[in-house]
């Protein structure tokens, strides 16, 4: 009889164990939605799904490192090795410019960007203006929809900014900030949102600025380059540009065989 | 215009057109379609479509059953070594691992299904339970590891590329990922006891002296024989799947250090169980059998069951490969860890084989026969088809989801 209880309540237990995971899961996944969370935990599981050349630190662009992987889905806040070479770069002087020009795409230097090629300017008011930068518009130029956020919603960083469809690709383009859409704009107008930051202003310590611009954009170019380049394609055959050489306006219509849903998930930052 | 399939596809992976793909399906759902026949006929019919009778009531299935859940024990094993023992190069086959071990563990089941037969009955085995079967505890642990395994091949669907654009189900995804270490453990303690369990199946036998075996307290040796050889298995099969799917997809899968590791692990637990089976042995031939009243040799002279089996499990399948694997030197090499994990699968495979039709096939009582079994036709049908199933699910799997997260750098 004892052997029954004890077969039987062992048996039991596993259930009730396997239960629980599953309904605390649920509920965790529940509050995480209701907490407004959801987005910044998609991308907290997107980001080690990257491939390891989507996943450059910050600081192999400026070349601080020769190679090194984030491992912290792209927030410098608590990392300590970003920390300890900002405060080193701090007491270098730098020349001011205006903007960087990369293969002839103009970034300008007075606002910050995000790894998913949306800029954030913050203006005299508080509020931040969000747009696409030179090569993120080139890509998804002339889209088939744009989906902006509705004035009041609130986004977060790294989750949806706003959506863009363009020849099958479905882009989320990732917010650079935590805060409340106030405004929206279009493509025509040069910025997409207006935003009310949380705590009153922008963190910009994960956005790339200033030095970093250009040889992140070089990177990025590269890496459109091998995306386009036909299967099998040996690397260090890939196309290459011509000298003086400036990307089209819409880059999708040059390619009309590429799946443009893998180059968009490419360069946006999508699994 | 992407068409739907390429859309499923992993982003960053390059798969087999369409055409080639369904091409490759075909065969295989064919055979799949056949072995739902067979076993639709046993079903309805009963078992006197099978050649099994009341004196050869174990036959192919049960053998079936037995090698793919040491086989798939690789899912356990691999859960429990990442998981709860943190051996993060582990990571790169897990999601692998998950699906395999999940395909053998419902092929088993469906095998089983159709092998206890009166499936409108499967029930009574969790309501009227027969505490004292080894049987019970099989069917309780496998039920339950096959939901565990369930569980864990969700969050791998929900990272599809289609299904990740929801972020719900990433949340989701994120939340049951945080629990996968109790998911891990709670798998590692089922997979001990049915591993276990099935080879104390055979290892209670008083009337087989072939099988019987004495052990400590309730479990006989095969129960803590099973574990083992399952535990070395394991990764063995995972080591030789991921270099099959490597080869006919014609992409580098995992880094080189992850089948060394996978191949030393599996030689490290195969040697410890080739040497306790090899005591196993002597202890049954020199003490249990004889006090059964039954030489050993006996058992080996009838033909084709000779002494060769033996051999061929302890040395050949059991001891070469050890070797093998725990040399550094021929772990560098591909083919050798190759041939090695083919050696282990074959090891599990012949073990389970023997315990199963060579023990029902030897005479015990003085009346007695030896007695011969060949699997009818609807019996290998739904052989086929388990195996089938196995081939279109994994296929299925690889072609739409990550199963290996490294191949997206390797490409």
């Amino acid at each position: 009889m004892i052997g029954h209880f004890i077969f039987l309540g062992l048996f039991y237990a596993v259930l009730a164990v396997i239960g629980v995971t599953i309904l605390l899961s649920l509920h965790r996944s529940f509050s995480d939605v209701r907490a407004r969370r959801a987005e910044a935990i998609a991308w907290q599981s997107t980001f080690p799904d990257l491939p390891a050349r989507e996943r450059v630190c910050r600081h192999q662009f400026t070349g601080e490192f020769p190679d090194r992987i984030c491992d912290r889905a792209f927030d410098c806040r608590e990392c300590q090795t970003h920390a300890a070479l900002i405060a080193k770069r701090a007491s270098e002087s730098t020349p001011a410019a205006e903007k960087a020009v990369v293969f002839g795409l103009d970034f300008p230097l007075d606002r910050f960007y995000h790894r998913g090629h949306a800029w954030a300017h913050p203006e005299p008011d508080g509020t931040v203006t969000v747009g696409l930068d030179a090569l993120g518009e080139r890509l998804v130029a002339d889209p088939e929809t744009i989906e902006l956020p509705a004035v009041g919603t609130h986004i977060q960083t790294n989750g949806a900014a706003w959506r863009v469809r363009k020849r099958g690709a479905n882009v989320r383009i990732l917010s650079p900030l935590d805060g409340e859409v106030i405004e929206t704009g279009a493509p025509e107008n040069g910025w997409y949102l207006k935003v009310k930051p949380d705590g009153g202003q922008l963190d910009a310590r994960p956005l790339l600025r200033g030095a970093e611009i250009r040889p992140w954009i070089t990177r990025e170019i590269e890496r459109l380059q091998a995306s386009l380049a036909p299967d099998g394609q040996i690397p260090g055959q890939l196309p290459t540009m011509a000298d003086g050489g400036v990307p089209m306006d819409d880059i999708a219509a040059g390619y009309p065989g590429v799946d443009w849903d893998a180059v968009c998930s490419e360069i946006f930052l999508q699994a | 215009m992407l068409s739907i399939d390429t859309q499923l596809m992993p982003r960053t992976a390059q798969r087999a057109t369409t055409r080639r793909f369904l091409l490759w399906l075909l065969p295989w759902s064919a055979l799949l379609i056949f072995g739902l026949y067979g076993a639709g006929l046993c079903l309805v019919e009963g078992l006197n479509q099978t050649n099994m009778d009341n004196r050869f009531a174990f036959g192919l299935w049960i053998f079936l059953d037995l090698t793919v859940i040491a086989l798939g024990a690789g899912a356990f094993f691999t859960g429990f070594l990442l998981y709860i023992l943190k051996k993060s190069e582990l990571k790169a086959v897990i999601n692998s691992a998950v699906v395999i071990g999940f395909v053998c563990y419902s092929g088993a089941v469906a095998a089983l299904l159709v092998d206890v037969g009166q499936p409108l009955r499967f029930w009574f085995t969790f309501w009227h339970p027969n505490v004292h079967s080894m049987l019970t505890e099989v069917t309780f642990c496998i039920t339950c590891y096959l939901t565990v395994l369930f569980i864990e091949y969700v969050p791998i669907i929900l990272k599809n590329r289609k299904l990740r654009q929801i972020p719900s189900f990433l949340v989701f995804e994120f939340e049951l990922h945080k629990l996968m270490p109790v998911l891990a453990g709670v798998g590692t303690f089922l997979s001990f006891f049915h591993q276990g369990s099935l080879g104390g199946l055979y290892g209670v036998l008083r009337g087989r002296p072939f099988a019987f075996r004495e052990g400590l307290a309730i479990w006989p040796s095969t129960f803590f024989l099973f574990i083992l050889s399952a535990a070395a298995a394991g990764p063995a099969f995972i080591l030789l799947t991921t270099w099959v799917v490597s080869k006919i997809s014609g992409k580098q899968l995992v880094r080189p250090e992850v089948p060394r590791l996978l191949g030393r692990i599996s030689g490290i637990l195969l040697l410890p169980y080739v040497l306790l089976k090899s005591i196993d042995t002597l202890v049954w031939i020199n003490s249990t059998s004889p006090a059964r009243g039954f030489a050993a040799q006996q058992f080996y002279a009838w033909k084709p069951f000779g002494a060769w089996l033996l051999f061929a499990e302890i040395a050949v399948f059991g001891l070469f490969p050890a070797l093998i694997l725990l040399r550094r030197s021929l772990r560098q090499r591909t083919g050798w860890l190759v041939f090695a994990s083919i050696l282990v699968c074959l090891e599990i495979a012949l073990n389970r084989f023997v315990l199963t039709i060579q023990t029902l096939a030897l005479p015990t009582l003085p009346f007695d026969q030896f007695l011969s079994y060949f699997p009818s036709w609807q019996e290998t049908a739904t052989f086929l088809g388990v195996v089938a199933y196995g081939v279109v699910t994994y296929s299925l799997s690889f072609r739409y989801l990550t199963l290996f997260p490294q191949e997206k750098d390797l490409s």
